[in-house]
């Protein structure tokens, strides 16, 4: 190695701090994301269902994995879409909410199905603290986080959603479990945190056992 | 070194990515953020590793994807959206420096950025100082080639594509930067090996 090439390799190494960037913390993301999103976003929410795939793109997701439950659902709305006027809800706010005191009504074409919907979502949250201490989230629980995604954002669209507070249960269920989707692997444990820290703000899980009553006991 | 769990991690997120930018296309915000969650830290980077204010880096980190979900629909995936990104955020940033540097006195940034690291084992604080500041003072292109590369481990493919020249171009332009900074450290060298 030539005096000039050991310089070069001197000099690169001492190049490496240069502007030396900080860690961007989970607040600095959030922050970042409120600014782009009202800018890029100022349309209201579209739910995927109003998504079609394009050509080659791999839905592999959505070809491979609808559950029957989403089936079910799928012709569900399609049904109630004629059969129940939907009422017009104000988007509802993110941010803690505190548990609700009233029953959760759910029209009952979609009791069934959404009954079976709450009671697989509880029981893959309540898993998560076990998967979390294994440390590794296998493929299948990670697919089944991904078709309860998949179902929320079904359920949210049709006239299962017209109670407010089973409406605002299904946004923060969709917005942890897109978390647990996020998450692909249990090996970060900051958004793990993150993940039981949004469970434990919106009061995710009693809500979601008391709506499981709430429409079992329609049933 | 990246982990084989990290880098099948990676390898299924790109396979989902076609999927998140037609959803994020057609307005659905949880892809956008999934696209922003995976991407965002490195833009990050790159945009501090420019202008050395963390501030000032995310503000170009923000730019940079509001400028992106604005030209999505436009995205043809003739190469990885982070190529494309990428490129988006080099624009941003090499404008915004272009404007900050009228108004900035070098020398404060180079206080303020240079933190006194692990790395500082490995040179002289004078070199380093000294090239920080030669680094300051390279011409933007060979600036831009040599930050990317030996500061934050773009290949040279990466680079090309994202600046839109040829490969060979790239190495060229490295192959300046570095004889610049070896020119302008040339005393350090005469030190160094004494």
């Amino acid at each position: 190695m030539t005096q000039d090439d050991r310089f070069t390799e001197i000099a690169r190494k001492a190049a490496r701090d240069y502007n030396d960037p900080p860690e961007l913390s989970r607040g600095d993301m959030d922050a970042m994301w409120s600014a782009i999103e009202r800018e890029s976003f100022a349309k209201p929410f579209r739910t995927p269902s109003a998504v079609r795939p394009v050509p080659g793109s791999p839905w592999s997701w959505a070809t491979r994995g609808i559950l029957p439950l989403a089936a079910t659902l799928m012709l569900g709305v399609g049904i109630g879409r004629f059969a129940l006027p939907r009422p017009q809800t104000a988007p509802a706010e993110i941010g803690p909410r505190t548990a609700a005191t009233d029953t959760v009504k759910v029209p009952e074409p979609y009791q069934n199905t959404t009954s079976r919907y709450l009671g697989q979502t509880t029981a893959l949250l309540a898993a998560l603290p076990a998967e979390v201490k294994e440390g590794s989230a296998d493929e299948q629980f990670l697919r089944r986080a991904h078709d309860l995604l998949l179902t929320t954002r079904l359920l949210m669209d049709s006239p299962a959603a017209a109670d407010p507070r089973f409406q605002s249960l299904l946004e923060d269920l969709e917005l942890v479990l897109a978390q647990v989707v996020r998450l692909q692997s249990i090996q970060n444990r900051a958004e793990l945190d993150l993940i039981r820290q949004a469970l434990e703000q919106r009061d995710v899980l009693p809500r979601l056992r008391t709506a499981v009553a709430d429409i079992s006991a329609d049933d | 070194m990246t982990s084989p769990a990290v880098a099948v991690e990676a390898q299924r997120f790109v396979s989902r990515e076609p999927e998140l930018i037609a959803r994020a296309v057609a307005g659905d915000r949880l892809a956008a953020r999934e696209l922003y969650d995976a991407h965002a830290p490195r833009v990050f980077r790159l945009a501090f590793r420019f202008c050395g204010d963390a501030e000032l880096a995310r503000e170009l980190t923000q730019e940079t994807f509001i400028r992106a979900f604005a030209q999505l629909g436009r995205f043809r995936g003739d190469s990885a959206l982070s190529t494309w990104l990428h490129r988006v955020a080099v624009s941003v940033i090499s404008n915004a420096m272009r404007k900050v540097k009228r108004f900035r006195a070098r020398e404060t940034d180079l206080d303020e950025a240079a933190p006194i690291a692990a790395e500082t084992r490995h040179a002289d604080p004078d070199l380093r100082d000294a090239l920080h500041r030669a680094i300051d003072e390279l011409p933007d292109i060979y600036r831009t080639t040599l930050i990317m590369h030996d500061v934050e481990g773009y290949t040279h493919e990466e680079i090309a594509g994202v600046l839109g020249v040829a490969e060979g171009t790239c190495k060229s332009r490295l192959s300046v930067a570095r004889a610049q900074l070896r020119e302008k450290l040339a005393h350090f060298a005469k030190e160094w090996f004494a």
